[in-house]
């Protein structure tokens, strides 16, 4: 990835070793607040590389409550729980954007996102490292933003001309319908589409795909990358399908839009085509 | 390269004697270090828990393994102090929450009487009993493990690797901490007057690390513990009741809850920082568990840990990546 090459083991990898462990006789040199990181080498490497580095590790959860009652019947989305979703979200972000300015960063970096559902409730975790600008002084800017970008994917953000500004979520919960009991009679030994099952599926997606977008285009950005999806039945409710959807926002920071021009390789460690020892013996 | 340990006696190695003509096998002045061990390590084989590529990689850097070093501890905790019983110590006429110096949030009841089961009070409160047994667990068995590094003559341990889980009864843990202690080739032994540095990381990990102008201090590890006593208005929201009140049309925020889960992680993260001393924490893992003990009541743990790690030089930044396209 880059054109320095790191020492090849030999003497100057011992010298740095020694000079490791000489520097643990003496008191730290660096005073104020530690930093701490859940990024790895790697990845902070990366963004030490595009001018970056961790201030500290930040988290946001919230829990919102649902009903009794709301996943067993009814009929279209289970508003409660499609919105108990949204807003559990915008609270746990805003959270982590409060400690992320607290931690004096200007942005969060490797977000996870942990989302449960459970019959009375929803809950939103995330839980991220926040980022500054390599020796920025002074407080947080007024607006700080969320990624869930790794370190390599953020640096190589950077050098498109892209910048991160939030996380977009949408989710949506919808009832399946029942069948009636004719159709049931009619296809109990039938290999048919259970099409109340797809359009609710359907239903869901479009639904909590077009609350991403929206959230997307509020942050005042131009699209959203690495969407993660989950999708499917909810373990406690037979007649319930949910599609949650979430991403960065991006936006071009203006100016001429800069490829990256990547450079191609080959390599010349190819794995060996293995042979059956038994072709030797014509077999 | 030279072998490892393997080729002992090696004039590097610990003196049996020891390097000021103390003895190093001698378990009297250690008394964690079972005479076992102690004899164990006196052989003149070297163990260690690298995988083949790590130690490959630890001996281009100069860190010849001399031994496999384990610390173990077994905890009970059956006392529940202070606000430890299924009211609190003072349930709903209760003095203030976190009264003992830790964290603490009162949450009052908007109904007034309504019954005697209605819970007019709640309260979320640190659970310092429990974050002190997990600590002198981890602190006892990782201090073990260093014991026995120390008697290696061991000037630090790699590729350290801890677990605890339950042992055979409610309330009882055990921990384990183990790693390769390793000493630093051309360095004179340690005279054991102060502890080797440990670190989680080994083999390219760590050279990254030292390559990138960080000397490994110690595996640092911290908990956070709260309990929640859910108050009327939480037990309602947990059991999915309270939202029907009223017409409301959306649901509300677990506040008391939400406040505890973001309570653990912050009391987590500051236990860590007070471990730190100004250096860094890198490689950090954050694991939350909560046990629903009843509607809305919980115990929520949190167990923070990481390399602590110094800057010990100005490391040029890499340039800007290149990306690259691989052919097959």
């Amino acid at each position: 990835m880059t054109d320095r090459q790191p020492s090849a083991g030999g003497e100057d990898l011992r010298a740095q070793v020694r000079q490791a462990v000489a520097s643990l006789e003496k008191p730290p040199r660096h005073a104020g607040r530690p930093a701490t990181t859940d990024l790895s080498l790697d990845e902070e490497l990366c963004l030490h590389a595009v001018g970056w580095e961790p201030v500290d590790l930040v988290c946001g959860i919230s829990l919102f409550s649902v009903p009794s009652g709301v996943w067993s019947w009814g009929q279209g989305e289970i508003t409660w729980a499609s919105n108990a979703f949204m807003q559990a979200f915008a609270a746990a972000s805003n959270r982590i954007h409060h400690d992320c300015r607290r931690a004096g960063g200007h942005g969060v970096v490797g977000v996870r996102v942990e989302r449960a559902i459970h019959r009375h409730h929803i809950e939103v975790t995330l839980v991220g490292t926040a980022v500054r600008p390599v020796g920025a002084k002074g407080g947080p800017p007024t607006a700080v933003f969320l990624s869930d970008l790794s370190g390599r994917d953020f640096a190589l953000l950077e050098g498109t001309g892209w910048e991160p500004l939030g996380l977009a979520a949408g989710a949506s919960f919808v009832y399946a319908p029942r069948r009636s009991v004719g159709t049931v009679m009619r296809q109990t030994s039938q290999n048919v589409e259970l099409t109340n099952f797809t359009e609710a599926i359907y239903s869901a997606r479009e639904t909590a795909m077009e609350r991403m977008q929206r959230s997307a285009l509020e942050l005042g950005g131009s699209g959203v990358v690495e969407v993660k999806i989950t999708e499917g039945p909810v373990s406690f409710a037979g007649h319930a399908v949910g599609f949650a959807a979430y991403g960065t926002v991006v936006r071009h920071r203006g100016g001429d839009q800069r490829l990256l021009r990547p450079q191609v390789v080959l390599p010349l460690d190819d794995a060996v085509q293995g042979f059956e020892a038994t072709s030797l013996r014509g077999e | 390269m030279a072998g490892p340990a393997a080729a002992l006696p090696d004039p590097d190695l610990p003196d049996p004697e020891g390097p000021e003509g103390t003895d190093l096998t001698a378990a009297a002045d250690r008394p964690d270090l079972p005479e076992a061990a102690s004899r164990r390590m006196g052989e003149s084989a070297f163990t260690s828990g690298l995988t083949v590529p790590d130690f490959a990689a630890c001996l281009q850097m100069g860190l010849t393994p001399v031994g496999y070093v384990q610390g173990s501890c077994v905890m009970q905790w059956r006392w529940y102090g202070y606000g430890g019983s299924p009211y609190g110590l003072y349930g709903q006429w209760g003095a203030p929450a976190g009264q003992g110096g830790g964290y603490g949030q009162r949450y009052s009841c908007p109904h007034g009487f309504v019954s005697s089961e209605h819970r007019m009070w709640g309260q979320n409160m640190e659970q310092p009993w429990i974050e002190d047994a997990w600590r002198s667990g981890f602190g006892a068995a990782c201090g073990r493990m260093v014991e026995e590094a120390t008697d290696l003559g061991a000037h630090g341990v790699v590729g350290v690797a801890d677990s605890w889980r339950p042992l055979t009864d409610l309330g009882v843990l055990e921990f384990h901490v183990r790693g390769t202690a390793v000493r630093v080739e051309g360095e004179p032994v340690p005279d054991g007057s102060r502890a080797p540095w440990t670190t989680y990381l080994a083999g390219q990990r760590l050279a990254k690390l030292i390559e990138a102008g960080y000397a490994p201090v110690a595996v640092v590890a911290a908990v956070a513990a709260v309990r929640v006593w859910a108050s009327c208005i939480t037990q309602y929201q947990a059991g999915g009741s309270t939202a029907m009140w009223g017409g409301q049309t959306t649901g509300s925020e677990i506040t008391q809850v939400a406040e505890a889960q973001m309570a653990v992680r912050q009391l987590a993260r500051e236990r860590v920082r007070g471990l730190l001393d100004s250096d860094s924490l890198h490689g950090a893992g954050m694991v939350t568990t909560a046990r629903e003990i009843g509607e809305g009541d919980a115990d929520l743990e949190c167990i923070l840990r990481g390399n602590r790690v110094r800057r010990f030089k100005e490391f040029e930044a890499l340039p800007p990546p290149r990306p690259t396209v691989r052919l097959q």
